[in-house]
């Protein structure tokens, strides 16, 4: 065996070797390489295609048009390359057809290739034409089945055409051959276009588990778990989004969101600085600030930054709410109601912005259609008893102790509701109120409240003792409205209707989460309010 | 000659300086000596062409720039010493890459170098040519060859020839010779001509190289003999034996090599990783003749240079990925700007091995693992980098400018670079102060009053509101009754009259408008 390997190199050497020194000798007769021509009669088509390479991907889009087009004149327009690399520039220029043109001669010149057929595809996508993509990349699958790239893009074309059934199917291949982030977010959007958060957040959750360190993906479960109010899970999945991109704009703002509703306004206040640095015209931010202002007790800049989103996004009409929110424990109920109503206009579903309107009209001394805006909060919203106690406290000042009892007993119903189905605190002023209304309408003794009840965040809403009036004083002093309202507005959006779920406080808005649905008719109610 | 035309900072530094584009870069406090700089050095290439050897061995290490000459036009080979460049001669085409090695063990141990360019490595030796390799010729299609030999022997006709070569076009693995493609390109007249003139010749497949590396032989010391690596346009990788110049492995990829990185020795173990075209990066060992791992990037690969074990990959989507030997993700560091071409740090004295990458906004940043070491600044954006041993200066970088310019700077012997030195903390615009507007006197006096007279200006408001419509819907009548209302032409677009009145929500009730709108209502709408 030895002998024969050694017997082979000895039979190699020489021969490996002659061309070598033969052709060796010539260049250093000439002290350079140009003599040596290699007599070609065709030039290699793919001769620069390296150097084609090499400028796209630095994004010299100049100098590779340039050698793209020396080299198609140099092949006679036969270089697949160049004619590839030209479309993809042409397509990033925005030149979309002509891309898809190229891309089709491309297709032409070598049929065999699956990535002609992706970028014909990709390019038809592009164009909006997602049945005729879908065929290209069908095409495309036959050549090379294991792509994952195929499957990717052609579940992304089934999404726009809203089969998401085989959308799911072609992502879900699509992770069965590679795992990629970009799946794993496509395949979480089917999940929330059909409403299913918690499928969605399975999904984001194993996406996190592969790529621990993608911001998108953490900030997107975070928000997830946010919408769901679990609010630890939320709060560590920001929170890391943050530890890898401290400038994460979504990130911010829905920890600094979070941050607000456990009364840590200055620590929002520094995260939001970050972000007005990086986008200083975003409405929710503002509304954000505005809210912080708020929770601190600074009403002017609250105002400020409150009217400042809503000149930036005068149809959000939870900004709205806000601004009749603050102007309400201004004791500036003209503005309030219009502010409200205004929100009421592009909302006309949500039962605490009647209760508001409805504050805002009993201080403007029209308790007629103050009363009116009670019974449409009552329609709208089923368990929020801060609607029936604020009736109660209207309806008793009004000297009306029937109605008041009526709502009275209501407000105990709902409240013991939500003892029974979550361990809700109620806020310290309402109980308060509660107690006291208890005992001028003499139901005193059936106490509701069985759990004594501890206002974390009394600090912010002071419940001052001169406030807490005798018997004799009306109820539901204007101050103390404010600040039943203020408590009000943590409650943000109960989901009206619906009984039973854990509810607890929300901040006033949340970033970026998916608006409700504006319905366009009117609403009668709130016309007929205003009306008269 | 030296200019002090570019600044480096620490990236705790760097991130003031972004706030404060002014401020000067402290001389002192740099890390780097500015050794050298031309704007106008007139060297265009990228760092593959980049190469730094003891070419005389006189313990003088010189640089070997590839040089392509702008636009392309004028492929050059330079050597510099110091600044100054020591030697120049043309090149038959463009450079692809130039790499140093030893090609004997017998002394005087001076290395070769290798320049790839077109089908061939031109080797150099002493600076003056040595060898020549040429890549073999591709075996050809043997239908193709077949039914060339029957044109030779004229028992085909152009017309059937081009539709055989059209079938085999169209369904065969191995792909046409340019004879073969030029040919289906021509016009029936043309053809007669074209097959008489070429028929007699052999069909010939070339293909050319598109990036070449170095690897150990079988020794792991600084000075062993090193095998060239080619990776070539028919998707393969070949190693070359240093002596003998035969190919010594053949490994075949997915898709063309664009960056090559390797490790280990041939004749022991080596790892090969390579990133292609189409955005992924095989890693290949010693044994497989196919990729063992593929790490999928969804974007292109713009530099590949390993760290100790981690493969740190640049991509264009401006960020740094670290991947395992194995292919699995480790981490990603976003870059301010487009990279545009990476290298290897590393200083021996220190133990150092850290990720360069010249970035389009003129930046260049050095990182170890995810952590940002350095950040130099330079005049125009860095296109080629390159770092070792220059003149008898041990830890030298070397830059080449997108306008090709050539900078040259020494790192300070006394310069350490720290990990974690201004990593972390809070972004900057963290200490900015808020710009919350501001409130006028007049709104706090206007504020005051609402408090007191709330209900009065409610009251008023809502009067002059009722009134205000009542106005409007008396005037609709009045228009109606007298027939002045506006009338549609077409039957199709009725129009509709709207009285919309639009209160200024100011917070006061003292500003009204009204405002008429008589649009054309859409059809259906």
């Amino acid at each position: 065996m030895t002998k024969l390997r050694s017997f082979r190199r000895h039979c190699l050497l020489p021969r490996t070797q002659f061309p070598a020194s033969a052709e060796s000798q010539k260049p250093r007769l000439k002290k350079g390489w140009c003599a040596v021509s290699l007599s070609q009669e065709f030039p290699i088509l793919e001769k620069q295609n390296w150097l084609i390479h090499l400028h796209y991907i630095r994004k010299d889009y100049e100098a590779c048009k340039a050698v793209i087009k020396e080299q198609l004149q140099e092949t006679q327009g036969l270089c697949e390359y160049a004619i590839y690399v030209q479309a993809l520039i042409f397509r990033l220029e925005g030149n979309i057809q002509e891309s898809l043109e190229l891309f089709q001669t491309c297709a032409v010149l070598s049929p065999q290739c699956a990535d002609n057929l992706k970028q014909v595809a990709r390019s038809l996508f592009l164009l909006g034409k997602h049945k005729a993509a879908i065929e290209v990349y069908n095409e495309a699958a036959k050549l090379n089945q294991t792509d994952w790239e195929i499957c990717h893009n052609l579940g992304v074309c089934y999404i726009y055409l809203k089969q998401f059934k085989k959308a799911q199917e072609q992502l879900h291949n699509a992770l069965h051959l590679n795992r990629h982030d970009l799946t794993y977010i496509m395949l979480g959007k089917i999940h929330l276009l059909e409403g299913d958060l918690d499928k969605a957040i399975e999904i984001y959750k194993k996406a996190v588990e592969f790529s621990p360190e993608n911001t998108e993906l953490l900030t997107t479960l975070g928000l997830l778990y946010l919408q769901l109010g679990i609010y630890q899970k939320a709060f560590e999945h920001l929170g890391n989004a943050l530890t890898y991109d401290p400038t994460n704009y979504k990130a911010i703002l829905a920890a600094g969101s979070m941050m607000q509703t456990h009364g840590d306004f200055d620590v929002a206040l520094t995260k939001y600085r970050v972000v007005a640095c990086a986008v200083p015209e975003s409405p929710p931010l503002w509304n954000n600030i505005g809210m912080c202002f708020f929770g601190k007790k600074k009403y002017v800049a609250a105002i400020s930054c409150l009217k400042r989103a809503n000149y930036l996004a005068p149809f959000d009409w939870k900004i709205l709410y806000n601004l009749g929110l603050v102007h309400l424990t201004m004791q500036q109920y003209a503005s309030a109601f219009h502010f409200l109503s205004a929100a009421i206009n592009f909302q006309p579903k949500m039962g605490e912005l009647y209760m508001l309107l409805a504050v805002a009209l009993t201080n403007l001394e029209d308790p007629e259609n103050a009363k009116r805006a009670y019974a449409e909060a009552i329609r709208l919203d089923k368990c929020n008893p801060l609607v029936n106690l604020n009736y109660a406290v209207l309806l008793y000042n009004q000297g009306e102790k029937q109605g008041a009892l009526a709502q009275y007993q209501e407000m105990e119903k709902k409240v013991h509701l939500l003892q029974d189905s979550s361990s809700l605190e109620f806020d310290a002023e309402m109980v308060d109120m509660a107690q006291k209304l208890g005992a001028a309408l003499q139901v005193g003794e059936a106490l509701v409240w069985t759990k004594p009840v501890k206002d974390t965040k009394s600090k912010h809403r002071t419940t001052s003792t001169s406030k807490a009036a005798s018997l004799q004083q009306p109820l539901g002093s204007n101050q103390a409205l404010g600040q039943a309202m203020s408590s009000a507005a943590a409650y943000g959006k109960l989901p009206s209707g619906a009984g039973g779920t854990s509810h607890l406080t929300k901040p006033p808005s949340l970033p970026l989460e998916p608006q409700p649905t504006v319905e366009a008719h009117p609403n009668e109610a709130s016309a007929q309010i205003r009306e008269k | 000659m030296a200019a002090a035309s570019s600044s480096d900072s620490d990236c705790g530094r760097a991130e003031s300086a972004q706030l404060f584009p002014s401020s000067p870069s402290n001389e002192a406090s740099s890390k780097w000596l500015d050794a050298h700089y031309d704007p106008v050095a007139n060297i265009h290439t990228f760092s593959s062409c980049l190469a730094l050897a003891d070419l005389h061995g006189d313990g003088e290490y010189k640089l070997v720039v590839g040089d392509l000459g702008p636009g392309g036009q004028h492929p050059r080979l330079k050597v510099l010493k110091g600044p100054t460049v020591l030697t120049e001669s043309p090149l038959p085409a463009l450079p692809a890459a130039a790499a140093t090695f030893l090609m004997e063990q017998h002394e005087p141990r001076t290395p070769a170098l290798a320049l790839a360019s077109g089908p061939c490595v031109y080797v150099y030796k002493n600076l003056r040519p040595y060898f020549k390799f040429s890549l073999p010729q591709l075996p050809p299609n043997p239908l193709e060859q077949d039914l060339w030999n029957q044109a030779k022997e004229d028992r085909i006709d152009p017309l059937t020839l081009k539709e055989m070569l059209e079938g085999i076009r169209e369904k065969a693995e191995v792909p046409l010779s340019v004879q073969s493609l030029r040919f289906l390109q021509l016009e029936l007249r043309e053809m007669e001509a074209f097959v008489s003139q070429h028929k007699s010749k052999s069909i010939k497949r070339q293909t050319v190289i598109t990036t070449m590396t170095t690897l150990k032989k079988n020794l792991a010391d600084e000075d062993a003999v090193s095998c060239l690596v080619l990776g070539t346009e028919n998707k393969e990788l070949l190693v070359l034996d240093p002596e003998a110049f035969i190919i010594l492995a053949k490994m075949s990829l997915p898709s063309v090599p664009v960056f090559l990185d390797v490790s280990g020795q041939f004749d022991v173990e080596f790892r090969l990783a390579a990133a292609c075209r189409n955005g992924n990066i095989y890693i290949l060992r010693r044994d497989s003749k196919r990729p063992k791992y593929c790490i999928e990037l969804s974007a292109q690969p713009v530099g590949l240079v390993r760290v100790h074990k981690v493969l740190v990959v640049g991509s264009t989507q401006d960020s740094l990925h670290g991947f395992t030997h194995k292919g699995k993700k480790l981490w990603t560091v976003q870059m301010p700007a487009a990279i545009l071409t990476m290298n290897l740090l590393e200083q021996h004295s220190r133990g150092l091995q850290a990720v360069m990458a010249g970035l389009a906004n003129g930046e260049v940043r050095i990182y170890r693992d995810k952590t940002l070491l350095n950040v130099i600044r330079t005049p125009d954006a860095v296109t080629s980098l390159c770092f070792g041993r220059y003149g008898r200066e041990d830890n030298t970088l070397i830059m080449t400018t997108r306008g090709g310019g050539l900078i040259i700077k020494i790192l300070k012997r006394t310069a350490v670079f720290v990990e974690g030195g201004g990593e972390a903390g809070p972004p900057p615009a963290q200490a900015l102060k808020l710009n919350v507007p501001r409130k006028t006197r007049l709104y706090v006096d206007q504020t005051l009053r609402e408090r007191e007279a709330g209900t009065a200006m409610h009251r008023t408001f809502q009067t002059d509101l009722y009134l205000l419509r009542l106005r409007t819907a008396r005037a609709y009548v009045q228009a109606l009754e007298s027939s002045l209302n506006p009338v549609s032409v077409t039957a199709r677009e009725p129009l509709k009259l709207h009285a919309v009145d639009w209160r200024d929500s100011d917070g006061y009730g003292t500003r009204k408008k009204t405002v008429c709108f008589s649009n054309c209502g859409q059809p259906g709408g």
